[in-house]
């Protein structure tokens, strides 16, 4: 194995994506739902209300990849392409959430009539705010949050899931489709801070716009109790 | 103040156990051969270990004595008369008895007067806990030497009988530990000036994560219902119950491997470890498989020490637990080539409830 990323300021910014990482992942063991996730006291309902609850910022995650796809001016162009086509990619993943939550016995009209919690409406507008901003190079601070949940979801808790609410995956598929291509899309994330994170300010921009994130997405899940 | 780890000292009980071995004196569980014991051992990496058990299941040597050896051994080696000894800082997972506190039970039989006295309650990171204690009682003034000693009797747990008196069939995480773990104690003399060559200790540091991770390595819980032993009628029912089996919880175990990288990432953030420093990496990993995964991670974020600075004595003295980084500390000492002016760095990450403790040494000569 070898260090994934080349320039000197690329690696002190990994490291402290490494440890936005870490730290976040401590905050979703203090979140009440994944506490019960984790320690096997989930129900059904817990997992319906998780996905209702996650639909409504998956279904507006394309608008942020996407607006900020079209920020980045001329001497970003090839940044442009790699987050268009990771829009590309997911921009319809709701669908497939829909669809979990239909097999896990919710109403599909249940969860398209869902609201964005507390959490979702903050983290909602910090990325569309982020997102607006010319050569948003940030942006990959927050890629590197979904793209890491999304792997926590596909190694980890659509196996405890299933476990708990004796599911044989047939209502985990979007927590599992997320894992098939984690080694290229991180490989992609680490060519792109070397890329991107060329001065000290973007360094700094990109791990505090990776810690926002973190915490509101974390917000997020902790709003789940509340409605 | 400076403080100076100037002796150290371990005792190992009677033979090396090597993995053919290890099941005759543990025993068979209901007459039958383990069927996990051939993948947990080729995982963990360990060839030999030493219990404080026979093949009958006598207890040759308690905990308290074994400890008692290991201090003895230190001070022997030491410029110390024990009569001077100021401190005695002890830990333990789990002492001979549950109480008084496993400190006083070392002191009795190290013989030594008018200690202050410090016992610590943990697992694998209790030792360092210890050493802390003792290394602010120093900087701090309060005493000039502090023995520190760490001891473990595993083995107890492990005999066939514990698994044969539960009711139900004995799964992989009450299983996994049992070829993991063994027998042995380790000691550590501080002072507050330095002996010929010996390690200035340059800080210690501990970052523990429980409020945020379950428990991942228990003796005393139910599985089925969380009871602690203390909670049911009798201690035979608690241990029909499976509450006394020391128990690992397996799928948690990956996070000691992330929680170590970020607990080092997070010293070279403060500006305490300098990685192209460090000259000798002690890391007290619990089995071989953790040693690669660490390894990758800091590569990963580029923060890679070289493989040939990675010191370990895990294969052939086993891991027993709390005393491990000291009887590796030791035997580094005495077998590894070190000059004054080396940086190494200790790691001891425990999964018990994710409690990782770090620490940085410069060897000194007087």
């Amino acid at each position: 194995m070898e260090s994934k990323v080349a320039t000197q300021l690329g690696q002190e910014c990994l490291q402290g994506l490494m440890r936005v990482w870490f730290d976040f992942e401590r905050q979703l063991g203090r979140v009440p739902i994944i506490q019960r996730l984790e320690r096997g006291r989930f129900t059904r309902e817990d997992y319906r209300n998780l996905l209702l609850h996650l639909r409504q910022q998956v279904i507006e995650g394309a608008r942020w990849i996407t607006r900020g796809a079209s920020s980045f001016e001329r001497d970003y162009a090839d940044v442009r392409s790699e987050v268009i086509g990771h829009a590309k990619e997911e921009h319809r993943d709701y669908e497939m959430l829909e669809a979990d939550f239909v097999a896990a016995g919710g109403a599909l009209e249940e969860i398209r009539a869902g609201q964005r919690n507390a959490g979702s409406e903050a983290l909602h507008a910090f990325m569309m705010y982020r997102a607006s901003q010319p050569n948003p190079v940030d942006l990959i601070g927050a890629m590197w949050i979904i793209e890491g949940l999304g792997q926590k979801m596909a190694s980890d808790w659509a196996r405890r899931i299933d476990e708990a609410t004796e599911g044989d995956g047939r209502y985990t598929c979007f927590m599992r489709y997320h894992g098939e291509n984690d080694d290229a899309h991180l490989d992609k994330l680490y060519t792109l801070i070397d890329r991107v994170c060329r001065t000290p300010e973007q360094q700094q921009a990109i791990l505090r716009t990776a810690r926002v994130v973190a915490r509101l997405y974390a917000l997020q899940l902790e709003e789940i109790e509340h409605g | 103040m400076s403080v100076y780890i100037t002796s150290t000292g371990h005792y190992l009980p009677g033979e090396p156990v090597d993995n053919e071995r290890i099941e005759a004196v543990l025993g068979l569980v209901h007459g039958k051969p383990s069927r996990l014991k051939r993948r947990i051992l080729q995982s963990n990496g360990i060839r030999q270990r030493h219990y404080a058990i026979d093949a009958e299941h006598n207890t040759l040597i308690s905990n308290g004595e074994m400890a008692a050896r290991a201090g003895r051994a230190c001070l022997d080696d030491s410029y110390l008369d024990k009569s001077r000894l100021e401190m005695l800082s002890v830990a333990t997972s789990q002492g001979d008895l549950v109480l008084p506190g496993f400190g006083s039970m070392v002191q009795a039989e190290l013989g030594v007067a008018d200690v202050e006295l410090h016992s610590s309650h943990g697992i694998c990171s209790s030792s360092m806990m210890a050493l802390k204690a003792a290394y602010t009682g120093l900087k701090a003034g309060e005493h000039d030497n502090a023995l520190v000693i760490a001891s473990e009797l595993a083995s107890r747990l492990f005999k066939a009988s514990r698994y044969e008196a539960v009711a139900q069939e004995v799964d992989f995480n009450a299983e996994f530990l049992r070829w993991m773990l063994s027998d042995g104690a380790g000691a550590l003399l501080l002072e507050n000036e330095p002996r010929r060559r010996c390690f200035r200790i340059d800080w210690i540091r501990g970052f523990s994560h429980a409020d945020s991770y379950p428990v991942c390595m228990s003796v005393g819980r139910a599985e089925s219902d969380g009871r602690s032993w203390q909670d049911f009628a009798t201690y035979a029912e608690a241990e029909a119950a499976g509450a006394l089996l020391i128990r690992q919880d397996v799928r948690l175990l990956d996070n000691i491997v992330k929680l170590g990288v970020d607990g080092l990432l997070r010293l070279i953030d403060e500006g305490r470890v300098e990685v192209g420093r460090i000259d000798h990496v002690l890391c007290h990993y619990s089995s071989h498989y953790f040693r690669g995964k660490i390894f990758d991670m800091l590569t990963q974020a580029g923060a890679a020490i070289p493989e040939e600075k990675w010191y370990t004595n895990l294969y052939t003295r086993g891991n027993t637990g709390c005393a491990s980084m000291f009887i590796m500390l030791d035997e580094f000492r005495r077998t590894q080539s070190h000059r004054a002016g080396d940086t190494i760095l200790c790691m001891v990450p425990e999964s018990g409830r994710f409690n990782n403790v770090y620490m940085q040494l410069t060897v000194v000569e007087e």
